[in-house]
């Protein structure tokens, strides 16, 4: 009789072994996915539900994120366009905004000539609209980089 | 002797077994938010057998991801999958409607719906307002007003990308906690 329960007791477990798993599943999930917070306009990298701060996103000094997301390949590459666009993107968009501001400016003195005005009013406008396309593509990295790597954290 | 033994260990697993999978499938909800958000009917509904209905669970099952493209976001279900939405820019898909599954996913979700409209709305009169500040400039009726007009035109635009930007990381955080309930 004691075999009987012994025998029932080991084929339980060995049909529990799946149970662990998916709970420890959960967990590195819960505990390790990565996620963007918006905190007064500054792009804050945090891990897990807790919100843990990992770094930020910055053009100057920032966080490496190829290394962060490293256990994903898929993940990497994404990081890498992420790296490729972020920073031409806002260095576009700033240079954009002085020469729309230069050209603001210049409209109110009397005698430059306009050409100078147009010019940079429209070298302005498409240094904005080429670098806002630069950080969308970014951005765009960015969250399917995070992505595959939560992804890669179910598996 | 030994085949009463095998019998109980095939017993025992069997009933553990089928308990575990009985308690995973509990966590599920009956009717997908995806399939709730679209108003499609799940496969097991339309009766085309249970292989249909384990593909569309498996579907149902993947995170979701959102994708922007200048002013609006398509959320996407899968590394490759079908587009479920479009929002942004005075859209209407219902986020909160999808992700309803989870309840902290459903108060990021409609942050983003507020400060989306929001910014929207704001950055839209602020183009708008820039417009008019630069006819003015360009015409006989240039005053001293029309750098006011302008300026607060482009605070307006950039009052309002901020709050886009703000609801954009909500949607990112809403899709996160519903990706996070459906890996549990």
């Amino acid at each position: 009789m004691i075999r009987l329960v012994i025998a029932v007791s080991v084929g339980a477990s060995l049909a529990f072994g799946g149970a662990p798993m998916l709970l420890g599943q959960a967990t590195s999930y819960d505990d390790n996915a990565l996620r963007i917070e918006n905190q007064r306009g500054d792009m804050l990298v945090v891990r897990g539900a807790a919100g843990n701060p990992v770094g930020k996103i910055g053009v100057f000094r920032g966080l490496d994120l190829r290394k962060l997301v490293g256990s994903s390949e898929k993940a990497t590459v994404e990081a890498g366009k992420f790296v490729r666009d972020y920073k031409p993107g806002m260095l576009l968009v700033s240079v954009g905004i002085v020469a729309m501001g230069a050209a603001f400016a210049s409209r109110q003195i009397q005698d430059v000539n306009p050409v100078i005005t147009i010019g940079l009013t429209l070298t302005g406008i498409g240094l904005v609209a080429y670098g806002a396309g630069r950080l969308e593509n970014a951005y765009n990295a960015l969250e399917r980089s995070f992505w595959w790597y939560n992804r890669e954290l179910q598996h | 002797m030994k085949s009463r033994y095998f019998w109980a260990f095939f017993f025992g697993a069997l009933v553990l077994g089928v308990s575990a999978n009985a308690q995973q499938t509990s966590d599920r909800p009956a009717v997908s938010p995806a399939s709730a958000a679209t108003g499609a009917k799940p496969a097991a509904a339309v009766g085309k057998g249970s292989a249909a209905a384990d593909s569309a669970r498996a579907a149902d099952a993947l995170p979701l991801r959102f994708e922007t493209s200048w002013g609006s976001a398509d959320i996407i279900r899968g590394a490759d999958g079908p587009v479920l939405g479009t929002v942004g820019w005075f859209r209407g898909f219902d986020v909160e409607k999808l992700v309803e599954s989870s309840p902290r996913a459903v108060t990021e979700a409609r942050r983003f719906q507020t400060a989306n409209f929001r910014g929207s709305l704001v950055s839209s009169i602020g183009a708008a307002t820039v417009g008019i500040g630069i006819l003015v400039a360009g015409s006989n009726a240039n005053n001293a007003s029309t750098p006011i007009i302008i300026i607060a035109g482009a605070g307006a635009i950039g009052w309002g990308l901020q709050h886009i930007n703000t609801g954009y990381a909500a949607l990112s955080k809403a899709l996160w906690w519903y990706n996070q309930e459906q890996a549990r």
